[in-house]
Parts: C-alpha cells; sequence; structure tokens
C-alpha cells in the first residue's frame, strides 16, 4: 500500500482501507432500558491522514473511538483494521485518553512512564535510554524527565501521555478530547505540535473534539457525528493546505465556510 | 508540655503505689511483685539473653507466617478483585471458611506438624490471610479504569500488567491491610506460645507464672507491651511516610 | 440482573462443592494420613452423632456462656470508661497515653498473670475475655462520645440539660452507631478468647474438646469442633448485624 502524506486522498468504499467502519452501531442496557448509542456509522480513514470527528457532548464520540481502539464491541456492523476485524486492543492503535492525570502512572517519572510504552513494546533495554531521550525532545519534555505528573501543568501531562502513546510506535494514534481540559494558549500549542509530530512519525489520527474550530484546523477530514443516537451527518474534506498557522488559517475563507456549514448541520440535528 | 505530663502522671502514680504498697506488704508477693525486682529480673533476662532468644522465636514465627499470608493474600486479591465473576464464585466459601478462629486451628496443626515452628507460623498464616485478602479485593476494584484499559491497550501480559499497574496503583490500600495483618501476627503468635507452643515470648510467660517467678513473668510482659506498642509506632511512622497510605 | 445472581450463586454452590469433593477424594485414598485428614462424610458423620445424642449442647453452653459474660461486661465497661473519656478532654489528656501502651498489647499475654492471681478458674476467664473485649468498645465509644455533632452540643446548652441528661439522651443515642460496630467486632474477640482459656486451662467447652480430640487422635472430633465454632462465629456475627439494624434504622441509607 502506497504511503500517503497528510492531506491525501482519502479511502473510498470498496478499495481496501486502513481503517474502515462499516454499520458500526451500539446500545447499552438490556430490554426495556436499551438504549441505543451509535446507529449505522460507517466511514474510511486512509493512511497517513489526520481524521477529526466532531460532535455535541453525549453523541458517542468517546465511544466511537474506544470502538476503534478494542476496547468495545459493536453491537452491529464492524471495524475492520489492515483489512482484518477488530476483536480487541492492540498496540499499534494508541489512544489518548482526555482525562490525563488518570491515564499516567502517579509513581513513575515522565520518563518511566514514557518507558513503560517502550517495555511493553519489548524494546531491548539498551536502546531505551535513546529512544525515551528522542520522545522527549519531540515533545518538549527534557526539562521535566524527572518530575512525577503530579509536579506537572495539564498540558504537560498530556505531552506526556502523547509521548507514551508515540513510544509504542502505533500506526494509528487515537485521540479523544484529549486538549478538552487546557486552557486555550496551551491547546493551541498543542495543536500544533500534534500536527507535526503526526506528520513527522506518519502516523494515521483519528482525533474527537468538540470544538468545531479545533477539528477544521487541524483535520485533513472532519465527520461530523450528530447525536441521538449517534450518526454521521457529513464528512467534508477540509482542502486547506499544510502548514496551517493558527491566525492565518483560523481567517481563511474555506475555514469560515466549513464552520458556517458545520455549525448549521450540528445544530439542525439538535431538533 | 502539660499533656505529656497529665499523660504520664497515671502511669507514675501506679508505678509508685504498686512499690509502696509491695513494700508494706499489702501486697502479697507471690501475685504482685515489686516494680523494683521487676526491673532486677528483667536486667537479668536481658544479659543472659533469655529475653532475646525468645523474642526472636516469636518475632520468627509471627514474620514467617505474615509473609506467607501475604504473599498469597495479595496474589489472591489482585486475581479476585480482577474477576468479579471469579470472585462471586470464591467469594462464599472465603466467607464460610473466615469465621473460623485461627486458634481453633492450633490443635490442628500441633497434630500435623508436631511442636515447633511450623506449627505456629501455619496458624499465624492462616489468621493473617484474611485482611490481606480482603483489602486486597477492595484495592484493585477501585483502581483507575483508565490504567486498567492502558495495560490491555499496550497488551502486557498478565503478570507483567500485575507488576507494574496493578499492584503499584492498589499499594496505598493493600498496605493498610498489611498492617492490619502485622498486628494480627504477633498476637495471635504470642496466643499459640500461651497455650500451647513451647517456644517464644509467650511460653517464657507461662514458664515464669508457674514457676512462682512473678517478677520475670510481669518483665516480660512489659518487654511484650513496648514490643506490640513500639511495632504499632514504627507501622504509623512508615505509613504517614508512603504517600497515601493513610488508613 | 436476578439471572445473574443466580448464575453466581450457583457457581458458588458448583465451587463449594467441588472443593468438599476433592476434600472427599482425597481423604479416602489417604494421600494424605487419616489421622489428621478425615473425610468431609466422617467429620459431618461425627457432628451428626454430637447432636443427635444431644452432647454438642454442654460444651457449645459453656463456650457460649463465657463468651457472653466476657462480652457483657466488657461492653458495659467500655460504654461506661468511653462515655467518661470521651466527654471530658482532660480524662482524655490523662489517659490517653495509658490506654496507646495497654491497646496493642495481645490479650492472650495476660493470661500468665490472670493465672496467677484467680487460678485455672472461670474468673480466670471471663477477666481475659474482657480484657482483650474491651478495646474494641472503649475506643469506639470515646470516639463516638466525642464526636457528637456540634450544633447537638448547642441544643443541649440552650434547653439548659445536665451532664447527665445530655449523655443520657443526646450523647449516647449518637455514639450507638460506633458503640454497636465496637460491640461486633468485641464479641468476635470474645469468642476467640473464651476458646483460648478453654484451652489453656483445661476447661469445659468447645475449645477444650478440639485440644482433647487432638491429643486422642480423633480427627473427624476435630474437624466437627472447628466446624462448630465456624458456625457459631458466623451466627454471632450475623445476629448482631440484624440488631444494628433494627436500632440504627434511623439512618439514612449510605450513612457510615
Amino acid at each position: 500500500m502506497a504511503v500517503t502524506k497528510n492531506g491525501g486522498a482519502p479511502g473510498s468504499g470498496g478499495k481496501e482501507c486502513f481503517l474502515s467502519l462499516r454499520g458500526v452501531s451500539l446500545s447499552f442496557g438490556l430490554g426495556d432500558h436499551r438504549r441505543p448509542v451509535l446507529s449505522e456509522v460507517s466511514f474510511d480513514v486512509a493512511k497517513g491522514e489526520f481524521l477529526c470527528v466532531v460532535g455535541p457532548s453525549g453523541c458517542g464520540k468517546t465511544t466511537l473511538l474506544r470502538l476503534i481502539a478494542g476496547l468495545l464491541a459493536p453491537s452491529a456492523g464492524e471495524v475492520v483494521y489492515q483489512g482484518r476485524p477488530v476483536t480487541g486492543p492492540s498496540r499499534d492503535r494508541a489512544i489518548v485518553f482526555q482525562d490525563y492525570s488518570k491515564a499516567l502512572l502517579p509513581w513513575r517519572t515522565v520518563k518511566g512512564n514514557i518507558a513503560l510504552g517502550l517495555e511493553a513494546c519489548e524494546v531491548a533495554k539498551s536502546q531505551r535510554e535513546a529512544r525515551i531521550g528522542e520522545l522527549l525532545a519531540k515533545t518538549g519534555l527534557q526539562h521535566a524527565a524527572h518530575q512525577h505528573p503530579n509536579q506537572l501543568s495539564g498540558g504537560m501531562q498530556q505531552r506526556v501521555q502523547i509521548a507514551r502513546s508515540l513510544a509504542q510506535e502505533p500506526r494509528l494514534l487515537l485521540m479523544d478530547e484529549p486538549f478538552g481540559a487546557l486552557d486555550a494558549i496551551t491547546r493551541q500549542t498543542l495543536q500544533d505540535e500534534v500536527v507535526r509530530l503526526a506528520a513527522e512519525t506518519h502516523t494515521t489520527v483519528v482525533f474527537i473534539t468538540h470544538d468545531l474550530e479545533e477539528a477544521i484546523y487541524l483535520g485533513d477530514r472532519v465527520i461530523a457525528l450528530a447525536d441521538n443516537p449517534g450518526h454521521v451527518a457529513a464528512m467534508i474534506e477540509i482542502g486547506i493546505p499544510r502548514p496551517r498557522s493558527q491566525l492565518e488559517t483560523r481567517e481563511d475563507p474555506r475555514f469560515l465556510a466549513h464552520r458556517h456549514r458545520l455549525f448549521g448541520l450540528l445544530q439542525g440535528h439538535r431538533q | 508540655m502539660r499533656r505529656r505530663i497529665r499523660g504520664a502522671s497515671i502511669p507514675i502514680l501506679f508505678v509508685a503505689l504498686w512499690e509502696a504498697g509491695s513494700r508494706a506488704g499489702a501486697l502479697p508477693n507471690d501475685t504482685f511483685s515489686r516494680p523494683l525486682d521487676i526491673v532486677v529480673a528483667g536486667a537479668r533476662a536481658f544479659t543472659d539473653g533469655s529475653i532475646l532468644i525468645a523474642t526472636w522465636q516469636t518475632i520468627e514465627a509471627a514474620l514467617a507466617g505474615f509473609a506467607f499470608a501475604a504473599s498469597v493474600g495479595v496474589l489472591c486479591g489482585a486475581l479476585l478483585g480482577l474477576a468479579p465473576r471469579l470472585e462471586r464464585i470464591v467469594g462464599p466459601t472465603v466467607d464460610a471458611l473466615r469465621p473460623i478462629p485461627a486458634i481453633a486451628l492450633m490443635p490442628l496443626a500441633l497434630l500435623m506438624f508436631g511442636f515447633g515452628l511450623t506449627m505456629e507460623a501455619s496458624v499465624v498464616a492462616f489468621a493473617c490471610v484474611w485482611p490481606v485478602l480482603l483489602v486486597t479485593i477492595a484495592a484493585v476494584r477501585g483502581i483507575e479504569p483508565r490504567l486498567l484499559e492502558l495495560a490491555r491497550t499496550l497488551e502486557m501480559p498478565f503478570g507483567s500488567s500485575l507488576r507494574k499497574i496493578i499492584l503499584p496503583a492498589a499499594l496505598a490500600r493493600i498496605v493498610v491491610g498489611l498492617r492490619v495483618s502485622v498486628g494480627v501476627s504477633l498476637v495471635v503468635a504470642i496466643t499459640v506460645e500461651i497455650v500451647i507452643n513451647p517456644r517464644g515470648l509467650g511460653y517464657g510467660m507461662i514458664i515464669a507464672s508457674q514457676s512462682l517467678k512473678p517478677d520475670l513473668m510481669y518483665a516480660q510482659l512489659l518487654w511484650l507491651g513496648f514490643l506490640g506498642w513500639g511495632l504499632n509506632e514504627a507501622l504509623s511512622r512508615a505509613a504517614r511516610r508512603w504517600p497515601g497510605a493513610q488508613p | 440482573m436476578r439471572r445473574l445472581r443466580l448464575v453466581s450463586g450457583v457457581g458458588a454452590a458448583l465451587f463449594a462443592a467441588a472443593l468438599l469433593v476433592l476434600w472427599q477424594v482425597l481423604a479416602d485414598r489417604e494421600f494424605i494420613s487419616p489421622v489428621f485428614f478425615p473425610t468431609p462424610t466422617r467429620t459431618l458423620a461425627e457432628l451428626y452423632r454430637q447432636v443427635a445424642e444431644g452432647t454438642i449442647w454442654t460444651p457449645l453452653g459453656a463456650t457460649t456462656l463465657r463468651m457472653f459474660y466476657g462480652w457483657v461486661l466488657a461492653s458495659l465497661l467500655g460504654v461506661v470508661i468511653g462515655a467518661a473519656i470521651g466527654s471530658s478532654r482532660t480524662a482524655r489528656e490523662f489517659l490517653e497515653p495509658l490506654l496507646e501502651f495497654t491497646r496493642p498489647l495481645p490479650a492472650s499475654a495476660i493470661i500468665p498473670a490472670a493465672i496467677l492471681f484467680l487460678g485455672l478458674s472461670n474468673a480466670m476467664s471471663i477477666s481475659v475475655i474482657a480484657f482483650g473485649a474491651i478495646w474494641p468498645v472503649l475506643l469506639a465509644s470515646v470516639h463516638g462520645f466525642s464526636s457528637v455533632e456540634p450544633q447537638l452540643l448547642e441544643v443541649s446548652g440552650t434547653l439548659r440539660l445536665t451532664r447527665a441528661q445530655f449523655i443520657a439522651k443526646i450523647a449516647a443515642p449518637s455514639a450507638l452507631p460506633d458503640i454497636l460496630a465496637g460491640a461486633r467486632v468485641s464479641l468476635a474477640i470474645s469468642l476467640i478468647l473464651a476458646v483460648v482459656t478453654e484451652m489453656q486451662a483445661s476447661q469445659p467447652g468447645l475449645g477444650h474438646n478440639i485440644l482433647l480430640a487432638q491429643r486422642s487422635f480423633r480427627s473427624p472430633e476435630l474437624y466437627a469442633g472447628i466446624v462448630t465454632l465456624g458456625l457459631m462465629g458466623f451466627v454471632v456475627n450475623q445476629g448482631i448485624l440484624k440488631v444494628e439494624e433494627r436500632l440504627l434504622g434511623w439512618r439514612a441509607p449510605g450513612q457510615p
């Protein structure tokens, strides 16, 4: 399969895709209390793509991500990863959780947390130092290497989580509203960092957020998920070339057009 | 400062009255010794090493039983805590075995192992396993689910995730159970020695009592009290220094 | 949800049954000497025999009575002393260090001294039981009485209640949950110490029977005794739990 960089052509149904969701539905509860959370979600993700999924709170975005990760199984339909159906979690599909403080090991230092990813991948001890050093540099954590997560700010902790995920050398990076709990400035810094990291490591990214502008800014494509139950309302090609900039891209007419369209879509489906 | 004076006043008063009463002949000599005699007897037991040997024997048995119970308790507790289905199946059997007083098993242990260290340690182990087991189950159940999902995503083999994620995350609460268990180990060891087993401090006290050497018996009793208090203090201090291990 | 509970109930029963079967097979084949590993059937037969012939009731009664006397004594003393200490800060200052030192002392360590004073008698037994069992109730009472809701203290002030009235009408009911919890632990300790002192002093009772069975290598009797003690411990604990439920029904669900 040809390696496509960010901004490459999206997959189309029928061709063997990197990641493919086919008619995925999920309901929770039994009998009378059965509650549909996701309904007939289908889309493809091409290798190297940066896909954003946006939708209001409670529309099932996180559930969708956990399905792709393999932490949940769909009630109907299937998730196909590299041609094979997903039956469980895998190192190849790393997940960055929203509540970073709960996803890091509080008794290990930053280095130790990153090392966990390497230990799991059975990287030889001799090579670990070098890899950790690389990741620390990539995520700007060099000065915090020996600190514990509870000594770090939210943004730094999230960086640690990202570094640990990258230590797994995943082909697919799943991010669950990773910057939702951070302040605006940190959020913008990390947004650019994530785009850069994904490009450098040729990782495919599925990024969940409720922030329209973040989705448009980051993604090659944006999938709008409307709620009750969660279903695909639209798939939009962003078509703004990279590298993007926080200031200029957000004033780009294409950006604004997408914003209008998505806003209308998600508002409309609320009725 | 006033609190300390007040706190010390009662024991000091008590000892003073005791000494005076003994000297005045008000307290019979074969049951109450004179505090001074007790001190002398104690000093002698230290210098000839007898009390130290006895102490070591008691500690040996308590430690052996505790170590075994802690390992079994933590391992099984982790397994049962992680697998609620397993816990539901095994649980009632555990609840049925738990109320059996450990000392009721003393004669059985005697039958199986004869007198000595093994017998005592096994009774201690039976008594100590329950607090550790129950606390570990609760602690493992309360682990942050994100960490468990992380372990799954990293496809860590069970042993690895147990060592690196599950046990460290549950450790603070497990330590509380271990503290209780340590206390239990000492109490049960002493009890076994007093009733059946001819070794250790408990046995020393019974012998002293039977050979009408009350001063030696009181000396050993005070020493035991001091050991128990010291152990408790040490555990409290250690728990305070370990982040998050407060009971 | 009910189906799940039914399935786990069946699973638990099967597990216990499997263990019993394993026990039976191992003991039957005599992998371990039958001297200290009788089959469950022989154990149960022995238990049945004791119940049918009525030989179980005397020792059971003796142990139970000793346990209760010691427990009641410990509870009364514990509540009274605990109330006094808990309601008075000066009393606490004077007595706390002494309590801190005596509490970790194993109750059984008192036995040699108790024998010296009281010989191998019931009095010795009950004093040892009381000494050991008093701590949970005492400490719970101290805690319960010293942590009465401050607003209730104010109410008592405005109503001009005497100290005695305050203790009886406000402090005691407020401390009751703690006291009952302490009493439950005390009862468990009382049972253990009753058995210990029996064994020590060769007094008639369940503990003594177990020891005798060991000396004459009659393992089914030994195991039957252990089972009886386990059952007793369970029943006694459940009993107190029921009493707690009755007396503390006024608590909102979820309150400690």
